[in-house]
């Protein structure tokens, strides 16, 4: 509970940071709703011509995409360091979150909001809503699947940038690692091997967050159910220990930070 | 809950046994062919950044910190507040022992690192005072309560709603130093506060922290290369110089000691008579009507000095000075320093 009040209040924050700046903060959403949407245009054109890519049509495309967007989209809003955990360690800027009495990977993720993972949110619960499989139920467990999706998203990320602690700079390699789970998780899963779908089942979770969700919601079942939250806490327990033992080798620096 | 513990009668705050802290650091020669070498065989070099330091702090005391760049002052403070592992040794903070507690730690603590604002740089700084009070579990009227005293005691009510970035260094580091004590920490850990800081700002600051330790009794530890600092807020000094303790005493045994020099600049009514002299004194400068001197007081009596003075010709003005204190931490140094 204490820990809930404390992610609100860090949200606040982070909401009162970016009214700070209205009009960049609006214009980052609705242009990353254009994005989105300028993006599935070319899908719509592909199925229009193509009908379906074994027996994947527009709107299955239209909920895979509505899954991995709100996903992605709530991990950069609310978990916003998630992309940039990497640099924070290796320029020694963890002494901030160090001295004040909270977990401390959540507190980092937590303490920045990426304007534009709203506009990701807004559009992946639109696309959902006009895929054709929106139901109420169904739409439990697209927060079911989305949530597991934030986590999956945020713990491959905390996993690969906490190698900072042992080899410096890991930023080109968190940025190749974040274009690689992001791509392959707007594909249809029919398209791959079973050898890739392992591969994207664990090294490269990006089924973690597109297909399984999808699965799920489209019906129910006990498989999808487990893989899905099954990824999450492995991935999760994971991201959390490789920190851990990572934190112990933690060099500080002197470099000047600033809390924006 | 574990607090202060006691050694011997007195309450102890912080207790530090031969700490050590090293560092390895990765070294290139110049150039790409270089660059190219170290990505296949890289080179590395340990730095003792702390080595073996061992000291205590009572509860309440004012604690100077002092010593120049690279001297391990800020590596030692954030090893006391659970930032950084050491090496080796022990340390034990208000009963924590900081890697292990720092959470725990982190409640009875407050931290300001001069050159690491807390603050939320585009947001008003009571935005983040409420997110901290949020973060040390305090309910809302208790934070109201608090920055309505801190308010007053850092004279920062004007400050308090306007951005952060829009405030001067000095607003916002007194903003800074209250937000660490919203908690009512028992101990207050500065590093470098000061710097950058113009001679009014530090002034604020040096009255609200001195405040805060006559009315709330926190003890602080305070590291800074400035010896203004020091005099100003401490009882006591503890002077590290390559990673290891090279004087700890007294702030007024430290002047006692070492502050055993005087400049004695004269005044007199009539020209001062050619080839003025005292045996014992260096006279710095002779003007037409003045003169400045430096002398040793072990050495060379302040009575007999007087009376030479006088005699010379009719005083109209006299100054005594001791020499700047900065200049006798520095002669402390270079004798600590490593042949």
């Amino acid at each position: 509970m204490k820990t809930l009040k404390f992610l609100f209040a860090l949200w606040k924050a982070n909401l009162q940071a970016a009214m700070e700046f209205r009009a960049a903060f609006i214009t980052q959403i609705i242009f990353m709703i254009v994005n989105n949407g300028v993006y599935f245009i070319f899908w719509v054109l592909y199925f229009d011509k193509f009908g379906n890519v074994r027996g994947w049509t527009v709107n299955d495309m239209m909920l895979l995409f509505g899954i991995a967007a709100t996903a992605w989209g709530a991990s950069a809003y609310f978990f916003g360091n998630f992309t940039t955990l990497g640099e924070i360690i290796a320029n020694g800027r963890l002494d901030y979150y160090l001295s004040l009495p909270k977990p401390i990977l959540l507190h980092v993720l937590a303490s920045k909001s990426i304007g534009s993972g709203m506009g990701d949110i807004l559009y992946g619960v639109a696309s959902f809503a006009i895929s054709g499989y929106f139901t109420w139920d169904g739409f439990l467990r697209f927060f079911l699947g989305v949530t597991a999706g934030v986590c999956i998203f945020i713990s491959f990320l905390t996993i690969i940038q906490s190698l900072s602690f042992w080899i410096g700079n890991t930023v080109a390699l968190s940025q190749v690692a974040l274009s690689a789970v992001l791509t392959f998780s707007l594909y249809p899963s029919a398209l791959f091997n079973t050898t890739t779908k392992f591969i994207l089942l664990t090294i490269l979770p990006a089924a973690l967050v597109g297909n399984v969700p999808a699965e799920f919601v489209r019906s129910f079942s006990w498989t999808s159910l487990l893989q899905i939250t099954a990824g999450a806490v492995v991935f999760l327990v994971f991201a959390m220990i490789i920190f851990r033992s990572g934190l112990r080798r933690y060099e500080s620096g002197s470099a000047i930070q600033v809390e924006v | 809950m574990k607090s202060i513990f006691q050694f011997d009668n007195i309450m102890t705050s912080i207790e530090v046994t031969r700490l050590f802290k090293t560092f390895q650091t990765k070294r290139k020669s110049a150039g790409l062919a270089a660059s190219a070498r170290a990505l296949f065989k890289p080179k590395y070099s340990t730095v003792e950044a702390v080595r073996g330091i061992s000291f205590r702090m009572e509860e309440g005391e004012l604690l100077g910190f002092i010593g120049p760049n690279g001297a391990g002052k800020s590596t030692t403070i954030k090893m006391l507040t659970g930032i950084l592992h050491p090496s080796a040794g022990e340390a034990n903070v208000l009963g924590f022992t900081p890697w292990k507690d720092r959470q725990k730690l982190a409640f009875h603590i407050g931290t300001v690192f001069g050159q690491r604002p807390q603050l939320w740089y585009h947001l008003p700084a009571i935005d983040t005072f409420m997110l901290f009070g949020k973060i040390y579990e305090l309910d809302e009227a208790e934070t109201q309560k608090r920055v309505d005293f801190l308010a007053e005691a850092f004279e920062i009510r004007d400050l308090l709603e306007t951005p952060v970035r829009k405030l001067s260094l000095g607003q916002r580091m007194r903003c800074e130093v209250a937000a660490s004590l919203l908690h009512r920490p028992k101990l207050l850990l500065l590093d470098e506060p000061s710097i950058g800081l113009d001679v009014v700002a530090k002034q604020h600051i040096r009255d609200a922290i001195r405040r805060m330790n006559q009315e709330e009794g926190v003890g602080v530890l305070l590291t800074s290369h400035d010896a203004g600092d020091l005099e100003a807020l401490c009882k006591r000094v503890i002077i590290v110089n390559h990673g290891q303790i090279v004087y700890e005493d007294k702030v007024s045994n430290l002047k006692r000691k070492h502050l055993t020099s005087k400049l004695v600049e004269v005044r007199y009514a009539e020209e001062v008579p050619a080839g003025f002299h005292i045996d014992g004194v260096d006279v710095l400068k002779v003007g037409r009507y003045g003169v400045k001197l430096r002398f040793d007081t072990n050495k060379t009596a302040v009575d007999s000095v007087m009376s030479h003075l006088s005699e010379v010709g009719d005083l109209v003005d006299i100054t005594i000075s001791d020499p700047p204190l900065e200049d006798v931490i520095a002669k402390i140094y270079k004798e600590a320093a490593p042949a």
